[in-house]
């Protein structure tokens, strides 16, 4: 059924990802320290470190963060109001159950009698009348189901706004209010590679890579406060936008095919 | 399952609520949390609570889990017009909900109207035919009325439906040896060592069902299972430990006839024996003599 990537696979992934990125930090830090002392050399010695006022402390980070934190509890209480009751459907409970009864089989084979565990096995997967026997090429593709269901593709639908025009809106406001000077500095040195990403509205291109604007101290609280949403809403939150983003890239998934 | 732990802070706030030492609300929070069954002690302390209208007004949205929590105490009880103020109340609070018709429901069973119990659940059923609740307390009806067939019945389309429900299917394995039906007895407690395979409980009535529809292969498995229940309580069960003689000696005594090729060691019964005798003489050193001529003459037979 699933093939599951082994940890010592992922591991060995990251390992690597990690070395090529040290590498990649490291040659660039270099050529940057290059061509900042080539600089300076022709110019004279240039102030390194911007110093920031703290009134851009208290009136961009704090309220923004406090926003976003307003804005999740917000979005929360609206998507509990909005959540239709659901009636089950008698198929899906039905399966759901099936699953987990047969899951504790698997788990728990070497607890019972040989004779009981083969006829439970036969059970499920009996080619006539198995619980579980799905022959081959029949089995519901899950993106088509979830277009064909009205139900449930309203809910998609709903639950995909939900997410969408709160963080454009409030994207739009950082651009419009906080956008043209610099609102922070990360505490690592980065890469010229950066610059277009975090320093949209700084349109000087010798300042340090490390002052960033605010645009990316949004994206920055908006993948952090998600550990803070589930500590004070719970853990059933419909502001978990990155989970259900990884969830709408995994469609066309067919459980009869082998190695999915 | 209850824990350890939990059941002595039960103990200890029970025994400090009976002295009138205060700390009634935490009790009857344990007591909901836990679903123990405490009917006498609940409405005891619920009823001196809900009727002291300070205390009342200091639970503030808690007061109605408590109201609800005391009806069925009441029910259980049998103090039914103590139940029917509660409902009443939680009526009139909330007009349209299942939870106080479902209540409702009990009191009619608990006053003996079956024919109006039943017809309230079915009409919920109606409306809602996945609430766990309901077809379960349609099941108590059945068995109530004595009807245990009908609860079978009931019981099974449930478990149709909702096979993973684990409480359902020890009610069902209890059902069955009240009626001596073992061998469907020894396939719902398969289903509950498969849920939960830690559970020593279940080894132990699996156990015990074996060893009663006998037989040379169920008696071997059988005392597998008590040797499981003695690795998994870590040798404090007594009811295994005896179980595990009575099988070795069941076994010996069916296979006297033939060889001794696959006898298993008597090691384990002699390590049962020598346990049991050491936990008698902790405990009821004055019981001592009766458990060794017992155990001699179990011995003696195998």
């Amino acid at each position: 059924m699933d093939k599951f990537r082994d940890c010592g696979d992922i591991k060995k992934d990251l390992r690597y990802l990690y070395t090529v990125q040290f590498w990649v930090f490291l040659v660039s830090r270099n050529a940057n320290r290059g061509e900042r002392k080539s600089r300076e050399r022709e110019r004279g010695a240039m102030a390194e470190d911007l110093v920031l006022d703290t009134a851009i402390r208290d009136w961009v980070l704090i309220p923004l963060s406090v926003v976003m934190v307003l804005i999740g509890v917000l979005r929360y209480f609206v998507s509990k109001l909005m959540r239709s009751a659901q009636i089950p459907d008698a198929k899906l409970v039905k399966e759901g159950q099936v699953i987990v009864r047969a899951r504790n089989l698997r788990a728990a084979a070497n607890f019972i009698p040989p004779k009981s565990f083969r006829a439970r096995r036969l059970y499920y997967s009996n080619e006539e009348n198995g619980l579980l026997y799905v022959p081959k090429g029949q089995a519901p593709n899950a993106q088509a189901q979830m277009f064909s269901d009205p139900n449930m593709a309203m809910d998609m639908m709903k639950k995909n706004l939900s997410m969408i025009i709160p963080q454009t809106l409030t994207f739009a406001w950082v651009n419009f209010f906080f956008s043209g000077f610099v609102a922070a500095k990360i505490p690592f040195p980065l890469t010229q590679r950066f610059r277009a990403m975090l320093q949209n509205g700084i349109d000087l291109s010798t300042v340090d890579v490390s002052y960033v604007s605010s645009r990316s101290w949004y994206f920055l609280n908006l993948f952090g406060l998600r550990g803070l949403f589930s500590i004070i809403l719970g853990e059933e939150n419909a502001t978990d936008d990155t989970q259900r983003m990884m969830q709408m890239t995994g469609f066309g998934f067919d459980p009869t095919k082998p190695g999915c | 399952m209850v824990t350890k732990s939990e059941e002595d802070q039960l103990n200890r706030l029970e025994a400090q609520v009976d002295n009138a030492g205060g700390g009634a609300w935490e009790y009857l929070c344990l007591v909901r949390k836990l679903k123990v069954r405490r009917p006498d002690k609940v409405l005891k302390h619920g009823l001196a609570i809900l009727n002291d209208s300070k205390k009342r007004s200091a639970l503030g949205t808690e007061e109605w889990t408590l109201c609800e929590q005391v009806a069925v105490a009441a029910m259980d009880c049998q103090s039914l017009d103590v139940a029917k103020d509660c409902i009443k109340v939680l009526r009139k609070r909330f007009p349209d909900s299942k939870r106080v018709g479902r209540l409702e429901g009990m009191l009619l069973e608990a006053k003996g109207l079956w024919a109006e119990a039943e017809k309230a659940y079915s009409s919920f059923l109606e409306d809602n035919p996945f609430d766990q609740v309901i077809h379960k307390r349609r099941v108590a009806l059945a068995k109530a009325q004595g009807n245990i067939t009908t609860a079978i019945e009931c019981l099974n389309k449930y478990l149709d439906t909702f096979m993973a429900d684990h409480d359902a299917w020890r009610e069902l394995a209890e059902i069955y040896i009240s009626l001596q039906m073992y061998k469907q007895a020894a396939f719902c407690y398969e289903e509950l060592i498969l849920s939960q395979p830690t559970n020593p409980l279940h080894h132990l009535a699996y156990a015990d069902v074996l060893y009663t529809i006998g037989g040379l292969e169920n008696l071997q498995a059988a005392k597998k299972y008590y040797a499981s229940t003695i690795n998994l309580t870590g040798g404090k069960n007594r009811r295994a430990l005896f179980g595990v003689c009575l099988c070795t000696s069941a076994i010996g005594q069916l296979s006297k006839g033939r060889n001794k090729e696959d006898k298993d060691s008597p090691e384990l019964q002699l390590l049962a024996v020598a346990a049991l005798e050491k936990d008698y003489k902790q405990r009821a050193p004055g019981k001592l003599p009766l458990l060794t001529s017992a155990l001699k003459s179990l011995r003696v037979s195998s």
